[in-house]
Protein backbone atom coordinates (compact mmCIF):
# COMPACT_ATOMS: atom_id res chain seq x y z
CA UNK A 1 0.00 0.00 0.00
CA UNK A 2 2.77 2.16 1.09
CA UNK A 3 4.85 1.48 -2.27
CA UNK A 4 1.65 3.08 -4.35
CA UNK A 5 1.78 6.13 -2.09
CA UNK A 6 4.62 6.43 -2.37
CA UNK A 7 4.51 6.45 -6.59
CA UNK A 8 1.87 8.61 -6.78
CA UNK A 9 3.54 11.07 -4.19
CA UNK A 10 6.22 11.49 -6.69
CA UNK A 11 4.34 10.70 -9.80
CA UNK A 12 5.54 14.06 -11.01
CA UNK A 13 9.11 13.32 -10.24
CA UNK A 14 8.78 10.20 -13.17
CA UNK A 15 7.54 12.28 -15.74
CA UNK A 16 10.23 14.70 -15.06
CA UNK A 17 8.52 17.68 -16.11
CA UNK A 18 11.94 19.36 -16.71
CA UNK A 19 13.22 16.96 -19.72
CA UNK A 20 12.50 19.16 -22.22
CA UNK A 21 14.77 22.13 -21.63
CA UNK A 22 17.54 20.59 -21.87
CA UNK A 23 16.95 20.23 -25.58
CA UNK A 24 18.27 22.88 -28.17
CA UNK A 25 15.17 24.14 -29.81
CA UNK A 26 11.45 23.36 -29.31
CA UNK A 27 9.71 23.54 -32.72
CA UNK A 28 5.80 24.78 -32.35
CA UNK A 29 3.30 25.65 -34.35
CA UNK A 30 0.21 27.70 -33.43
CA UNK A 31 -3.05 27.25 -35.31
CA UNK A 32 -5.71 30.39 -35.00
CA UNK A 33 -9.03 28.58 -35.63
CA UNK A 34 -10.90 32.34 -35.63
CA UNK A 35 -8.30 33.21 -38.55
CA UNK A 36 -8.56 29.91 -40.60
CA UNK A 37 -11.23 29.53 -43.18
CA UNK A 38 -10.67 26.09 -44.05
CA UNK A 39 -9.74 26.55 -47.72
CA UNK A 40 -7.15 23.56 -47.73
CA UNK A 41 -4.51 24.99 -48.96
CA UNK A 42 -2.05 24.10 -45.95
CA UNK A 43 -2.94 20.79 -47.59
CA UNK A 44 -1.91 21.19 -51.09
CA UNK A 45 1.10 22.50 -49.99
CA UNK A 46 1.89 19.88 -47.71
CA UNK A 47 1.28 17.15 -50.58
CA UNK A 48 3.53 18.88 -52.96
CA UNK A 49 6.81 19.53 -50.30
CA UNK A 50 6.23 16.10 -48.81
CA UNK A 51 6.04 13.96 -52.11
CA UNK A 52 2.93 12.67 -50.74
CA UNK A 53 1.09 10.31 -53.01
CA UNK A 54 -2.38 10.36 -54.72
CA UNK A 55 -3.19 6.82 -53.68
CA UNK A 56 -6.67 6.46 -55.66
CA UNK A 57 -10.40 6.01 -55.34
CA UNK A 58 -10.12 2.37 -54.46
CA UNK A 59 -7.63 2.74 -51.85
CA UNK A 60 -9.51 6.10 -50.01
CA UNK A 61 -12.53 3.73 -50.28
CA UNK A 62 -10.48 0.81 -48.50
CA UNK A 63 -9.68 3.68 -45.70
CA UNK A 64 -5.88 3.70 -47.12
CA UNK A 65 -5.85 7.43 -47.88
CA UNK A 66 -2.61 9.90 -47.60
CA UNK A 67 -2.49 13.18 -46.41
CA UNK A 68 0.04 14.09 -44.02
CA UNK A 69 -2.55 17.65 -42.94
CA UNK A 70 -6.10 17.08 -43.22
CA UNK A 71 -9.00 19.82 -42.33
CA UNK A 72 -11.82 18.32 -40.16
CA UNK A 73 -15.14 19.95 -39.88
CA UNK A 74 -17.36 20.47 -37.65
CA UNK A 75 -20.79 21.37 -38.46
CA UNK A 76 -22.81 22.84 -35.60
CA UNK A 77 -26.73 23.65 -34.98
CA UNK A 78 -29.39 22.58 -37.18
CA UNK A 79 -30.13 23.65 -40.96
CA UNK A 80 -30.98 26.70 -41.95
CA UNK A 81 -28.75 27.77 -38.77
CA UNK A 82 -25.74 26.05 -39.07
CA UNK A 83 -22.28 26.90 -38.41
CA UNK A 84 -18.50 25.57 -39.86
CA UNK A 85 -16.11 24.91 -37.77
CA UNK A 86 -12.33 23.71 -39.40
CA UNK A 87 -9.85 22.51 -37.31
CA UNK A 88 -6.70 21.28 -39.27
CA UNK A 89 -5.16 18.34 -37.76
CA UNK A 90 -1.65 17.09 -38.13
CA UNK A 91 0.92 15.53 -35.91
CA UNK A 92 0.97 16.94 -32.85
CA UNK A 93 4.68 16.33 -32.08
CA UNK A 94 3.75 15.25 -28.37
CA UNK A 95 6.24 15.43 -25.68
CA UNK A 96 4.65 12.23 -24.42
CA UNK A 97 3.88 10.67 -27.37
CA UNK A 98 1.94 7.19 -27.22
CA UNK A 99 3.14 6.86 -30.35
CA UNK A 100 7.23 6.64 -29.69
CA UNK A 101 6.49 3.90 -26.34
CA UNK A 102 4.95 1.78 -28.68
CA UNK A 103 7.40 1.01 -31.54
CA UNK A 104 9.26 -1.95 -31.07
CA UNK A 105 12.28 -0.70 -33.51
CA UNK A 106 12.71 2.84 -32.34
CA UNK A 107 11.75 3.89 -35.88
CA UNK A 108 9.55 6.97 -34.45
CA UNK A 109 11.56 8.71 -31.23
CA UNK A 110 11.48 12.48 -29.93
CA UNK A 111 14.81 13.89 -31.25
CA UNK A 112 16.43 17.16 -29.44
CA UNK A 113 14.59 19.61 -31.07
CA UNK A 114 11.62 18.40 -29.45
CA UNK A 115 10.47 16.98 -33.07
CA UNK A 116 8.39 13.35 -33.44
CA UNK A 117 10.94 11.79 -35.63
CA UNK A 118 9.89 9.22 -38.04
CA UNK A 119 12.89 7.02 -39.84
CA UNK A 120 11.81 5.52 -42.75
CA UNK A 121 14.41 3.41 -43.08
CA UNK A 122 14.02 1.39 -40.07
CA UNK A 123 9.98 0.94 -39.96
CA UNK A 124 9.08 -2.61 -40.03
CA UNK A 125 5.00 -1.15 -40.49
CA UNK A 126 4.01 -2.98 -36.76
CA UNK A 127 1.57 0.35 -37.22
CA UNK A 128 1.30 -0.37 -33.61
CA UNK A 129 2.27 3.86 -33.65
CA UNK A 130 -0.94 4.48 -35.92
CA UNK A 131 -3.38 2.50 -33.26
CA UNK A 132 -2.25 4.47 -30.65
CA UNK A 133 -1.85 7.81 -31.90
CA UNK A 134 -5.01 9.09 -30.37
CA UNK A 135 -4.83 12.19 -33.41
CA UNK A 136 -5.12 9.67 -36.26
CA UNK A 137 -2.67 11.49 -37.77
CA UNK A 138 -0.07 8.90 -38.90
CA UNK A 139 -0.33 6.92 -42.75
CA UNK A 140 0.61 3.62 -44.13
CA UNK A 141 1.84 3.14 -47.24
CA UNK A 142 0.00 -0.04 -48.20
CA UNK A 143 1.14 0.37 -51.64
CA UNK A 144 4.67 1.25 -53.50
CA UNK A 145 2.85 4.34 -55.40
CA UNK A 146 4.37 5.78 -58.75
CA UNK A 147 4.28 9.28 -60.59
CA UNK A 148 3.28 9.38 -64.37
CA UNK A 149 5.41 11.55 -66.54
CA UNK A 150 5.53 14.25 -65.92
CA UNK A 151 4.61 14.68 -62.01
CA UNK A 152 7.54 12.51 -61.32
CA UNK A 153 9.75 15.70 -62.40
CA UNK A 154 8.04 17.51 -59.43
CA UNK A 155 9.15 15.26 -56.59
CA UNK A 156 10.74 17.25 -54.04
CA UNK A 157 14.42 15.80 -53.89
CA UNK A 158 14.78 16.69 -50.09
CA UNK A 159 11.91 14.47 -48.70
CA UNK A 160 12.51 10.81 -49.47
CA UNK A 161 9.85 8.82 -51.31
CA UNK A 162 8.62 6.73 -49.14
CA UNK A 163 7.83 2.75 -49.60
CA UNK A 164 5.19 0.06 -49.23
CA UNK A 165 4.97 -1.32 -45.63
CA UNK A 166 6.36 2.04 -43.71
CA UNK A 167 4.47 4.75 -41.25
CA UNK A 168 5.02 8.31 -42.51
CA UNK A 169 3.70 11.68 -40.87
CA UNK A 170 4.08 15.26 -40.83
CA UNK A 171 7.83 15.92 -40.30
CA UNK A 172 7.08 19.88 -39.42
CA UNK A 173 9.27 19.78 -42.81
CA UNK A 174 12.63 18.64 -41.36
CA UNK A 175 14.07 19.56 -44.68
CA UNK A 176 13.70 23.01 -44.23
CA UNK A 177 14.92 23.30 -40.66
CA UNK A 178 17.61 21.32 -41.77
CA UNK A 179 18.02 24.22 -44.84
CA UNK A 180 17.83 26.67 -42.19
CA UNK A 181 20.37 25.57 -39.63
CA UNK A 182 22.85 24.75 -42.43
CA UNK A 183 22.53 28.32 -43.16
CA UNK A 184 22.48 29.49 -39.54
CA UNK A 185 25.99 27.52 -39.19
CA UNK A 186 26.95 28.72 -42.68
CA UNK A 187 26.76 32.32 -41.07
CA UNK A 188 28.65 31.63 -38.24
CA UNK A 189 25.62 31.57 -36.10
CA UNK A 190 24.82 29.32 -33.20
CA UNK A 191 20.88 29.15 -33.65
CA UNK A 192 18.25 29.79 -36.48
CA UNK A 193 16.52 32.83 -35.94
CA UNK A 194 12.96 33.54 -35.65
CA UNK A 195 11.30 33.65 -39.04
CA UNK A 196 13.77 31.69 -40.71
CA UNK A 197 11.97 28.05 -40.95
CA UNK A 198 8.37 28.03 -42.48
CA UNK A 199 7.10 24.75 -42.86
CA UNK A 200 4.99 24.78 -45.98
CA UNK A 201 1.26 25.03 -44.63
CA UNK A 202 2.81 27.71 -42.86
CA UNK A 203 4.20 29.64 -45.82
CA UNK A 204 0.73 28.81 -47.86
CA UNK A 205 -2.07 29.86 -45.06
CA UNK A 206 -3.61 32.98 -46.84
CA UNK A 207 -4.81 34.05 -43.57
CA UNK A 208 -1.91 33.41 -41.20
CA UNK A 209 -3.42 31.48 -39.43
CA UNK A 210 -0.53 29.11 -38.64
CA UNK A 211 2.41 30.38 -37.07
CA UNK A 212 5.60 28.10 -36.98
CA UNK A 213 8.86 28.84 -34.45
CA UNK A 214 10.75 28.14 -31.28
CA UNK A 215 9.59 28.11 -27.89
CA UNK A 216 12.74 28.23 -26.46
CA UNK A 217 12.80 31.50 -27.66
CA UNK A 218 10.71 34.21 -25.28
CA UNK A 219 10.82 36.97 -28.37
CA UNK A 220 9.41 34.40 -30.99
CA UNK A 221 5.90 34.82 -33.04
CA UNK A 222 5.50 31.93 -31.98
CA UNK A 223 5.77 32.37 -27.98
CA UNK A 224 4.12 35.67 -28.32
CA UNK A 225 0.64 33.73 -29.48
CA UNK A 226 1.32 31.00 -26.50
CA UNK A 227 0.51 33.78 -24.12
CA UNK A 228 -2.97 33.93 -25.68
CA UNK A 229 -5.86 33.43 -23.47
CA UNK A 230 -7.96 31.31 -25.98
CA UNK A 231 -4.11 29.04 -25.98
CA UNK A 232 -5.61 25.04 -25.74
CA UNK A 233 -4.12 21.61 -27.10
CA UNK A 234 -6.42 19.11 -28.62
CA UNK A 235 -7.31 15.96 -26.24
CA UNK A 236 -5.78 17.81 -23.35
CA UNK A 237 -7.16 15.55 -21.11
CA UNK A 238 -4.81 12.23 -22.37
CA UNK A 239 -1.57 14.68 -21.12
CA UNK A 240 0.39 13.77 -24.55
CA UNK A 241 1.69 17.71 -24.23
CA UNK A 242 1.47 18.53 -27.75
CA UNK A 243 3.94 21.11 -29.55
CA UNK A 244 0.28 22.08 -31.30
CA UNK A 245 -1.28 24.66 -29.55
CA UNK A 246 -4.57 25.87 -30.83
CA UNK A 247 -6.26 29.34 -30.54
CA UNK A 248 -9.95 28.88 -29.54
CA UNK A 249 -12.46 30.43 -32.56
CA UNK A 250 -14.28 33.26 -31.54
CA UNK A 251 -18.31 33.67 -31.77
CA UNK A 252 -18.97 37.10 -32.51
CA UNK A 253 -22.99 36.26 -31.52
CA UNK A 254 -22.03 33.88 -28.45
CA UNK A 255 -20.98 36.76 -25.89
CA UNK B 1 49.83 -49.67 -27.96
CA UNK B 2 50.63 -46.88 -30.89
CA UNK B 3 47.99 -44.38 -31.90
CA UNK B 4 47.00 -44.49 -35.63
CA UNK B 5 46.17 -41.56 -37.31
CA UNK B 6 43.81 -43.25 -39.36
CA UNK B 7 40.86 -41.38 -37.65
CA UNK B 8 42.54 -38.26 -37.94
CA UNK B 9 42.72 -38.50 -41.54
CA UNK B 10 38.98 -39.63 -41.93
CA UNK B 11 38.40 -36.49 -40.24
CA UNK B 12 40.93 -34.67 -42.13
CA UNK B 13 39.70 -35.41 -45.75
CA UNK B 14 36.34 -34.47 -45.71
CA UNK B 15 37.48 -30.99 -43.69
CA UNK B 16 39.52 -30.51 -46.76
CA UNK B 17 37.30 -31.41 -49.15
CA UNK B 18 35.22 -28.70 -47.85
CA UNK B 19 38.11 -25.96 -47.73
CA UNK B 20 39.03 -26.64 -50.91
CA UNK B 21 35.46 -26.22 -52.39
CA UNK B 22 34.72 -23.38 -50.38
CA UNK B 23 37.97 -21.88 -51.62
CA UNK B 24 37.65 -22.35 -55.52
CA UNK B 25 33.99 -20.63 -54.59
CA UNK B 26 35.14 -17.87 -53.30
CA UNK B 27 37.95 -17.08 -55.83
CA UNK B 28 34.91 -17.57 -59.03
CA UNK B 29 32.65 -15.99 -57.02
CA UNK B 30 34.73 -12.87 -56.91
CA UNK B 31 36.35 -12.61 -60.29
CA UNK B 32 32.00 -13.09 -61.14
CA UNK B 33 31.49 -10.27 -59.04
CA UNK B 34 34.02 -8.12 -60.72
CA UNK B 35 33.09 -8.98 -64.27
CA UNK B 36 29.25 -9.15 -63.68
CA UNK B 37 28.89 -6.53 -61.34
CA UNK B 38 31.21 -3.29 -62.55
CA UNK B 39 29.50 -0.85 -60.32
CA UNK B 40 32.36 -0.04 -58.61
CA UNK B 41 34.33 0.88 -61.25
CA UNK B 42 32.70 2.13 -64.49
CA UNK B 43 33.67 2.51 -67.61
CA UNK B 44 33.09 6.24 -68.57
CA UNK B 45 32.27 7.89 -72.02
CA UNK B 46 35.38 9.45 -72.41
CA UNK B 47 38.33 8.10 -70.59
CA UNK B 48 38.79 11.19 -68.42
CA UNK B 49 42.19 10.65 -65.88
CA UNK B 50 42.44 11.96 -62.62
CA UNK B 51 45.88 10.58 -62.36
CA UNK B 52 46.96 13.60 -64.96
CA UNK B 53 44.87 15.97 -63.83
CA UNK B 54 44.56 16.06 -60.32
CA UNK B 55 47.61 14.08 -59.28
CA UNK B 56 50.17 15.15 -62.10
CA UNK B 57 49.37 18.46 -62.53
CA UNK B 58 48.37 18.97 -59.23
CA UNK B 59 44.64 20.79 -60.02
CA UNK B 60 42.93 20.97 -56.66
CA UNK B 61 39.54 18.97 -56.92
CA UNK B 62 37.40 22.11 -55.93
CA UNK B 63 38.53 23.90 -59.15
CA UNK B 64 36.08 21.85 -61.56
CA UNK B 65 33.93 20.07 -58.72
CA UNK B 66 33.47 23.49 -57.61
CA UNK B 67 29.94 23.29 -56.36
CA UNK B 68 30.65 21.16 -53.52
CA UNK B 69 31.45 24.49 -51.81
CA UNK B 70 28.46 26.29 -51.77
CA UNK B 71 26.02 23.28 -52.66
CA UNK B 72 24.75 20.08 -50.81
CA UNK B 73 25.52 18.47 -54.11
CA UNK B 74 29.02 18.44 -55.73
CA UNK B 75 28.35 18.10 -59.18
CA UNK B 76 30.46 17.41 -62.42
CA UNK B 77 32.19 20.05 -64.52
CA UNK B 78 30.13 21.43 -67.24
CA UNK B 79 32.36 20.87 -70.37
CA UNK B 80 32.13 24.36 -70.76
CA UNK B 81 34.52 24.19 -68.05
CA UNK B 82 36.79 21.70 -69.45
CA UNK B 83 36.99 23.67 -72.62
CA UNK B 84 38.36 26.82 -70.16
CA UNK B 85 41.57 25.36 -70.31
CA UNK B 86 41.48 22.52 -73.47
CA UNK B 87 40.94 25.15 -75.79
CA UNK B 88 44.44 25.70 -75.70
CA UNK B 89 45.96 22.78 -73.52
CA UNK B 90 46.11 19.24 -75.38
CA UNK B 91 43.74 20.64 -78.03
CA UNK B 92 45.65 17.31 -80.73
CA UNK B 93 44.10 14.23 -78.16
CA UNK B 94 41.56 12.43 -79.62
CA UNK B 95 40.08 12.32 -76.13
CA UNK B 96 39.97 16.24 -76.08
CA UNK B 97 38.58 16.37 -79.77
CA UNK B 98 35.92 14.53 -77.92
CA UNK B 99 35.53 16.67 -75.66
CA UNK B 100 35.31 19.28 -78.39
CA UNK B 101 32.57 17.58 -80.66
CA UNK B 102 30.17 17.46 -77.08
CA UNK B 103 30.96 21.36 -76.81
CA UNK B 104 30.19 22.13 -80.61
CA UNK B 105 27.45 20.01 -80.51
CA UNK B 106 26.91 21.85 -77.02
CA UNK B 107 25.49 18.30 -75.62
CA UNK B 108 26.66 17.51 -71.73
CA UNK B 109 28.68 14.42 -71.67
CA UNK B 110 26.95 11.38 -69.91
CA UNK B 111 29.69 10.99 -67.13
CA UNK B 112 28.16 7.76 -64.59
CA UNK B 113 28.09 8.78 -61.14
CA UNK B 114 30.79 6.35 -59.38
CA UNK B 115 30.06 7.90 -55.48
CA UNK B 116 25.89 7.71 -55.27
CA UNK B 117 24.52 7.68 -51.88
CA UNK B 118 20.60 6.63 -51.59
CA UNK B 119 18.13 8.81 -51.78
CA UNK B 120 16.85 9.17 -48.28
CA UNK B 121 20.58 10.40 -46.85
CA UNK B 122 20.72 13.64 -46.52
CA UNK B 123 24.73 14.46 -47.55
CA UNK B 124 25.09 19.10 -47.83
CA UNK B 125 28.70 18.44 -49.82
CA UNK B 126 29.10 22.23 -48.19
CA UNK B 127 28.63 21.64 -44.77
CA UNK B 128 31.41 19.06 -45.06
CA UNK B 129 33.94 20.86 -47.16
CA UNK B 130 33.57 24.12 -44.62
CA UNK B 131 34.43 21.54 -41.58
CA UNK B 132 37.57 20.88 -43.36
CA UNK B 133 37.00 17.12 -44.60
CA UNK B 134 39.84 16.12 -47.22
CA UNK B 135 37.78 15.21 -50.03
CA UNK B 136 39.71 11.44 -49.98
CA UNK B 137 38.41 10.85 -46.57
CA UNK B 138 35.29 9.15 -48.22
CA UNK B 139 36.59 9.06 -52.00
CA UNK B 140 39.57 7.74 -51.61
CA UNK B 141 42.92 8.29 -53.27
CA UNK B 142 41.03 9.72 -56.74
CA UNK B 143 44.22 10.94 -57.77
CA UNK B 144 46.05 7.61 -58.00
CA UNK B 145 43.01 6.48 -60.37
CA UNK B 146 43.28 6.80 -63.83
CA UNK B 147 39.56 5.36 -63.53
CA UNK B 148 38.01 6.39 -60.65
CA UNK B 149 37.06 3.03 -58.32
CA UNK B 150 34.21 3.66 -55.31
CA UNK B 151 36.88 2.58 -52.44
CA UNK B 152 35.26 3.34 -49.18
CA UNK B 153 31.82 1.53 -48.33
CA UNK B 154 30.13 5.30 -47.52
CA UNK B 155 27.46 3.72 -45.43
CA UNK B 156 25.90 4.38 -42.04
CA UNK B 157 28.95 3.23 -39.77
CA UNK B 158 30.92 5.65 -41.42
CA UNK B 159 29.28 8.33 -41.11
CA UNK B 160 28.65 7.92 -37.49
CA UNK B 161 31.63 7.30 -36.83
CA UNK B 162 33.43 10.43 -38.47
CA UNK B 163 30.78 12.22 -36.79
CA UNK B 164 31.22 10.55 -33.17
CA UNK B 165 34.74 11.38 -34.12
CA UNK B 166 34.25 15.18 -34.80
CA UNK B 167 32.30 15.24 -32.25
CA UNK B 168 29.63 17.00 -34.53
CA UNK B 169 26.51 18.74 -32.64
CA UNK B 170 23.63 16.17 -32.12
CA UNK B 171 25.77 14.17 -35.06
CA UNK B 172 24.49 10.69 -34.39
CA UNK B 173 20.38 11.92 -34.01
CA UNK B 174 18.71 10.15 -37.44
CA UNK B 175 17.45 13.21 -38.74
CA UNK B 176 21.15 14.42 -39.12
CA UNK B 177 21.53 12.17 -42.11
CA UNK B 178 17.99 10.68 -42.52
CA UNK B 179 15.14 12.54 -44.64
Amino acid sequence: MSLIDDFLARWHEYRRPGYYEEFDYHWTMTVDLDRCTGCEACVTACQAENNTPIVGEDAIARGRHMQWMRVERYWEGEYPDVKLRAIPMFCQHCDAAPCETVCPVSATYHNQDGLNAQIYNRCIGTRSCAVYCPYEVRYFNYNNHHWDEPLDQQLNPDVSVREKGVMEKCTFCIQRIRQAKDAAKDDGRRRVQDGEVQPACVQTCPTEALVFGDRKDPDSAVSLMLGNERAYTVLEELNTDPSVVYLKKVDADAA
Amino acid sequence: MGVSIVPTLKVLKPVGMIVGVGFVGLLVGYFANAAFFPGTTPVQPIEFSHTIHAGDYEIPCLYCHTEARRSPSAGVPSVNKCMGCHAIVATDSPLVREVARHYENAEPIPWIKVHDLPDFVHFPHNRHVAAGLECQECHGPVETMDRVTRMAPNEMGQCLTCHRDMEVEHGIDCLTCHK
